[in-house]
């Protein structure tokens, strides 16, 4: 299996080279024309407050690698031409004045006309920016949401889930370094019930080996963070939120390349290359991926300790012995871009396989050696889209995807570890065997096989500027089968499939009003969800023993809807309202168990149900002089019923040495987030935001009616309070003319929080505490004066604190990346 | 009020203890491991309370522990909120508790959790100051996180817990056996440290083994009278030898084992099979088997498709197939099962049960209600003991008993009710209420001790 996979990759990375090169081969022929539409033109009238032409405005359109310069001329015209598509900052500054916008260039000219709001004569006062960016304009929409641009993560040693972790609201549990897993946590919900999308396309579907880490930050345009409420277009079961990550699609052209190194053998490469004929709308996209580290940070503390014979411990400090993890992958599509008969047709394939080392289970008390995971996929995938299709107003799109895929877990060696990586010996001097069999538990070398196919389409129709309704289904299917290497022939004959079908359709309705002030989204979602299970068995037919199988299935359907309200009291000022009756349905895994990871199957688990609310404004971004100040705040509420989570053992069930996932609790989460964004010329950014939450049982009564202990308490290990804070300073023209240095600082502060319920402060809980942290991270940026060059510095926890997880397992400690990052796009 | 009323008490009561209890918990007496303790004298009685994590009843919360006075243990007009008041014993889920003989001390194994197989030893100062002494010890290496153990009645020198590996299925490709590798481990209560270690494999009988059956868990272990073999509880699985998965099918189940081990070698494992219990012999939480005044050990049966039964091992070590106690037929009822119990002497003992036809708990639909009776192991008789019962009461967990003298102390609570410790006299049968415990909904108490 694992040869196969690796032809595969060699194959495509063979082929990934030829397109590569062909195309540089292909463009230096026609030179002159390619140059012209690999950027674009930013043009406009100025004119004053008053509403006439505003001359000698000097105009500087500039991102974190880029500057472009212009100056209006006696009829307030400016243009600025060879700007590469991406988000920029427009300034427009005229002797005292000057005033911010924003641009985006996606792909085609851009006429941008701005009023300036200097009503005193070229009195410094307070001004609004009137100019709808990307962001300002989805935030504003009505949805929980926040959009974070990726253009400084993108020439830095930042992972896109670092991003996340920084963003208001989002909290990411990683228990470990580089590939351990992840579990993203918006407003207090958790798991499964946060789905992460790329491009609207649920990252599930692309199988383990393929996550967010895959992905360089400088192939993503933005990601959409929404909280509790989820627009219909992302027509899948996420209760609690949706992370959207919005791959760049400026089709120009280019190269791009960075590989970073560091601390822990730390080495991450991207490479990105897209070829696009002038004429035919033909494109060629190929982009690979390879990570590795050896994650052997230092760790230390009450939870890490060798185990001496007598039984005492001996508290060490060592590095992690058994967390290698190594990904890569390659994705190639092609098909056409703007034609007549499309906005885009493509079809891709993409490979990943990924080895993951397990250092220790949910604590880190334990140390583990030689588990270790592995994932493999391939993807098949054909897009489709097409707007005013047939009629004006009318878009179509289409998503279709077959996956293949096998995850491996490997737990084979059967004595017992201690953190210094060595044998653990009894009295005697004998080493231990392990008394859970390997390291985790059985031996085992589970293999899950997974084929997937998913369809996704919508078709949306606007009316006019005001009205647009819109109908999205989603087709989910996968069948599994799992065995155990280790298993005796007579049980291998006897392996069960599954088959679990989801199919989710919704419908949405958005609309504005009152001049564009108020606007509207509804939206009804229709989800069903089937099973057929497949358990072959031994019957005794005319006294011969014969193999059977037996068929059960499975069916749910269920509805949910929502909306999301939005109210410009004025051009500042948005109110913002939402709310969801959302609903996820449970994973295979949570279906069908895992017989690696000891989860029992449960083919009677309904879906969890939760109503969502969230309500919030945002104010500005306002101008005072050269200073900018925006903030954005939004209170919100969870009511979660039949929350699927493994079992808690009981009495006789502990005959059973797995559990299943059950609906049980409810949960209640209360809570706000704030953010505050200060900005001083083009030099400091200065992003300071906070998260408070309560996850607070729901389940009130016991059996006889009476309110139970722990109704209303804060559930055990979940932080509850997090806040970060962030700055930028930026520097031109430092060493050399036209060059731009960042410089950076973070700091993210989690409070202290119990792994046990907390009722009252009675004695001895002081041991079940997660002690406050506080991190500190430094980086800076140099992009060269041609702009093709970035490279950049980060020091990371340089204070070497403990950080930690949900379970007290530590993450690492003080660690260096440096980054080059380089990019070719004028052929 | 309340609050400060019991704080003010357990301070009195630890300065008239001190001398008392100090007395109590040295070992001077080598000879006679378990020297009775006077009933005339005072001592500590701490009450141990489990919180729930998700459903009532399940305990998986945590454990809180308070220590009373016996007086005060006693008295009924005396109230305790464990839960309000106690110590939190760092543990996960329910903790694995044991005290010494005089309850002077306390000795707790984590159960499950970062801290999962973590022995400690607390001085028993009253109220919620419960002393840690003596250090960590873990045992999880060779028990795992969630290790299965009692002491010994050996003067509370020592502790020993059992674990059983996830039984395999053979290699190859025909069904042989399923077997996995067992460990005793044992713990110098005294010193707090691991005094020694064994694994080996449990192999059954050949044809026992080829129709599926294994070991699947070992528990209880106790000393036998002559102090040279420990006698150790077993839990029986079974695989389909057809389809090499967990046999999910009716099956005849085996006669009762135990697995017997020199001590304190702990080699020569030998299985011993009883004729007249089906049962498993490995409890559940507490002790399951008592060395009587006899010489002769006592283990109960759980799933016995009989009815629980308690078995005779005598001093050969060998079960004494001539002694049958059905509890089924002593109380006459059906499908009887011992969740907890203990040997007090003379042959009496006090046994926690349910059966077919109790009621359902309010709190899971798979649980059903606990009694309490008293068992005359010589006259084979059992009779249930006059409690106020309730549907909610649940035994299942239950972990401690307290026997001082002819009386045994015990707390009767339902899951998310108020109760009270009872006294009874062991000797008349007498039923005293003693001391109010002040619960919560959603938690229970696991015991006295």
């Amino acid at each position: 299996m694992k040869s196969a996979s690796s032809y595969i990759w060699s194959v495509l990375f063979c082929f990934f080279s030829v397109v590569v090169f062909g195309q540089t081969a292909n463009n230096s022929g026609e030179k002159a024309g390619q140059a012209i539409s690999a950027t674009y033109t930013v043009s406009g009238y100025l004119k004053d407050h008053n509403g006439y032409s505003s001359a000698n405005v000097e105009v500087v359109l500039s991102n974190t690698s880029e500057e472009f310069k212009a100056t209006s001329n006696y009829s307030g015209y400016y243009e600025i031409s060879g700007v590469p598509s991406g988000s920029y900052i427009i300034e427009l500054r005229k002797e005292n004045h000057v005033e911010y916008g924003e641009v985006i260039i996606n792909g085609e000219d851009v006429v941008q006309n701005f009023q300036i709001k200097n009503k005193g004569d070229y009195e410094l006062s307070e001004v609004l920016l009137n100019v709808e960016s990307v962001k300002s304009e989805i935030e504003k929409k009505g949805f929980a949401v926040n959009v974070i641009e990726t253009e400084e993560a993108a020439v830095r040693n930042i992972q896109t889930n670092e991003l996340l972790n920084r963003s208001v609201g989002v909290k990411i549990r990683q228990g470990g370094g580089l590939g351990s897993s992840v579990d993203y946590n918006l407003n207090g919900m958790s798991g499964n019930s946060i789905q992460i999308f790329i491009d609207g396309i649920p990252l599930s579907s692309y199988g383990s080996s393929f996550d967010l880490s895959s992905i360089s930050p400088s192939m993503i345009e933005r990601i959409d963070v929404y909280k509790g409420v989820v627009p219909a277009e992302l027509a899948f079961d996420a209760l609690g939120g949706a992370i959207n990550v919005i791959l760049r699609d400026d089709f120009r052209t280019q190269i791009n390349a960075s590989v970073s190194y560091g601390s822990f053998n730390t080495f991450q490469s991207n490479f990105n290359a897209v070829y696009q004929a002038e004429n035919s709308g033909f494109f060629v996209k190929a982009s690979g991926f390879y990570n590795h580290s050896d994650n052997d940070y230092e760790v230390w503390g009450r939870n890490v300790y060798n185990i001496l014979p007598n039984g005492k411990y001996d508290y060490v400090k060592v590095k992690r012995f058994n967390d290698e993890y190594s990904s890569r992958g390659g994705i190639l599509e092609a098909g056409f871009k703007k034609v007549n008969w499309a906005d885009k047709f493509s079809v891709g394939y993409t490979a990943s396989d990924s080895y993951n080392e397990i250092q220790h289970g949910a604590y880190m008390t334990i140390p583990y050696k030689g588990r270790f995971m592995e994932a493999e996929a391939g993807i098949v995938n054909l897009t489709y889209e097409k707007s005013d299709l047939f009629i004006k107003g009318l878009d179509f799109n289409f998503h279709g995807l077959y996956n293949e895929r096998k995850r491996t877990i490997n737990d084979t060696v059967t004595w017992t570890y201690n953190w210094s990586g060595e044998l653990s010996r009894d009295r005697k001097g004998d080493p231990i065997p392990s008394q859970r069999g390997a390291q985790q538990g059985a031996p085992t070398i589970a293999n899950i096989y997974r084929d997937i196919y998913s369809f996704r389409g919508g078709l949306t129709y606007s009316f006019n500027n005001n009205h647009k309704i819109g109908l999205h289904h989603v087709l989910y299917n996968i069948s599994r089968e799992q065995n155990d290497e280790l298993w005796n022939g007579i049980r291998k004959n006897f392996i069960e499939t599954r088959e679990l079908e989801k199919n989710i359709s919704s419908f949405s309705y958005e609309s504005r009003w009152f001049n564009d002030k108020l606007k509207a989204n509804v939206f009804g979602k229709y989800y069903q969800q089937k099973t057929r299970q497949m358990d072959p068995g031994v019957e005794t037919i005319d006294g011969e023993e014969v193999r059977v199988e037996e068929y059960f299935s499975n069916n749910f359907d269920y509805t949910g809807y929502g909306m999301a309200l939005s109210y410009l009291v004025n051009s500042g000022i948005a109110i913002l309202g939402s709310a969801e009756k959302a609903l996820r349905l449970p994973t295979d895994n949570e279906i069908f168990g895992d017989v690696g990871e000891n989860v029992a199957e449960n083919s009677g688990l309904e879906p969890e149900q939760s109503n969502n609310y969230n309500l919030g404004f945002k104010i500005g971004p306002y101008k005072i002089g050269e200073h900018s100040v925006s903030l954005y705040a939004s209170g919100f509420l969870r009511d979660t019923r039949g929350m699927i989570v493994r079992e808690p053992q009981m009495t006789l069930n502990d005959a059973q040495q797995t559990a299943p996932f059950v609906n049980l609790r409810g949960t209640e989460s209360k809570g706000f987030d704030a953010e505050l964004n200060y900005i001083f010329k083009d030099n400091l950014n200065l992003l300071v935001n906070l998260s408070k939450f309560n996850t607070r049982m729901s389940t009130k009564y016991d059996s006889n009616g009476k309110v139970l202990f722990n109704y209303n308490v804060q559930i055990p290990s979940e932080p509850f309070f997090t806040a970060n804070a962030s700055a930028r300073y930026s520097f031109k023209n430092v060493f050399q003319k036209e060059s731009l240095l960042n410089i950076y600082y973070n700091y993210a502060f989690v409070d202290s929080f119990y792994n046990v319920w907390v009722v009252n402060k009675r004695s001895g809980l002081e041991n079940s505490m997660v002690p406050e942290q506080h991190i500190r991270d430094v980086g800076l940026s140099y992009v060269f004066p041609k702009k093709n060059l970035i490279v950049s510095f980060d020091a990371n926890n340089i204070f070497n604190k403990q950080a930690y997880d949900n379970f007290a397992v530590q993450k690492p400690g003080r660690a260096f990346y440096l980054k080059l990052n380089y990019s070719i796009n004028k052929f | 009020m309340k609050n400060r009323f019991t704080r003010l008490f357990g301070y009195t009561a630890v300065v008239g203890l001190l001398s008392l209890s100090t007395a109590c918990s040295s070992d001077d007496d080598i000879n006679s491991p378990d020297p009775e303790p006077n009933p005339t004298e005072s001592r500590w009685i701490t009450i141990a309370g489990a919180v729930m994590d998700e459903t009532p009843g399940n305990g998986n919360g945590g454990t809180v522990l308070y220590s009373i006075s016996k007086e005060n243990a006693e008295d009924p007009n005396y109230a305790i909120n464990v839960f309000d008041n106690g110590f939190q014993v760092r543990s996960q889920r329910t903790a694995r508790l044991q005290s010494s003989v005089d309850g002077s001390t306390m000795f707790n194994i984590a159960y499950g959790g970062d801290n999962g197989g973590e022995f400690s030893k607390y001085i028993v100062n009253g109220g919620d100051n419960f002393e840690p002494t003596g250090g960590l010890v873990n045992i999880s290496q060779y028990a795992g996180t969630s290790p299965r153990w009692v002491k010994l009645f050996d003067g509370d020198k020592t502790g020993v817990a059992v674990s059983v590996t996830s039984p395999m299925v053979n290699d190859g490709d025909t069904y042989e056996y399923t077997r996995g590798t067992a460990t005793i481990v044992t713990i110098d209560m005294e010193n707090v440290e691991i005094s020694n270690n064994i694994s080996f494999e449990l192999p059954l009988p050949a044809e026992e083994e080829a129709a599926g059956h294994h070991i699947f868990r070992l528990d209880t272990p106790v000393l036998n009278a002559a102090g040279d073999k420990l006698i150790i509880g077993t839990w029986m699985g079974k695989t389909d030898p057809a389809t090499g998965e967990r046999d999910a099918n009716a099956y005849e189940r085996l006669g009762s084992k135990a697995v017997v081990v020199d001590y304190p070698s702990l080699e020569n494992p030998k299985i011993i099979t009883s004729t007249v219990g089906f049962g498993d012999t490995s409890g559940y939480r507490s002790f399951n088997s008592f060395l009587a005044e006899d010489g002769n050990i006592y283990q109960a049966t759980q799933r016995d498709p009989g009815g629980s039964h308690i078995l005779k091992i005598n001093t050969d070590n060998e079960y004494d197939n001539s002694y049958d106690f059905s509890l089924d037929e002593a109380l006459n009822v059906t499908g009887s099962y011992i969740q907890s119990w203990r040997y007090v002497k003379n042959g009496i003992a006090y046994v926690m049960y349910t059966h077919d036809d109790a009621a359902y708990t309010s709190f899971s639909d798979r649980t059903q209600q606990s009694f309490l009776a008293r068992v005359d192991l010589n006259a084979k008789t059992a009779q249930k003991v006059d409690l106020p019962y309730e549907p909610d009461m649940y035994f299942f967990q239950y972990q401690g008993f307290v026997v001082d003298g002819d009386n045994v102390y015990v707390t009767v609570s339902p899951v998310g009710k108020d109760g009270n410790i009872y006294v009874i006299n062991s000797v008349t049968g007498e039923v005293t209420k003693g001391a109010q415990l002040l619960n919560e909904p959603g938690n229970h108490f696991i015991g006295v001790f």
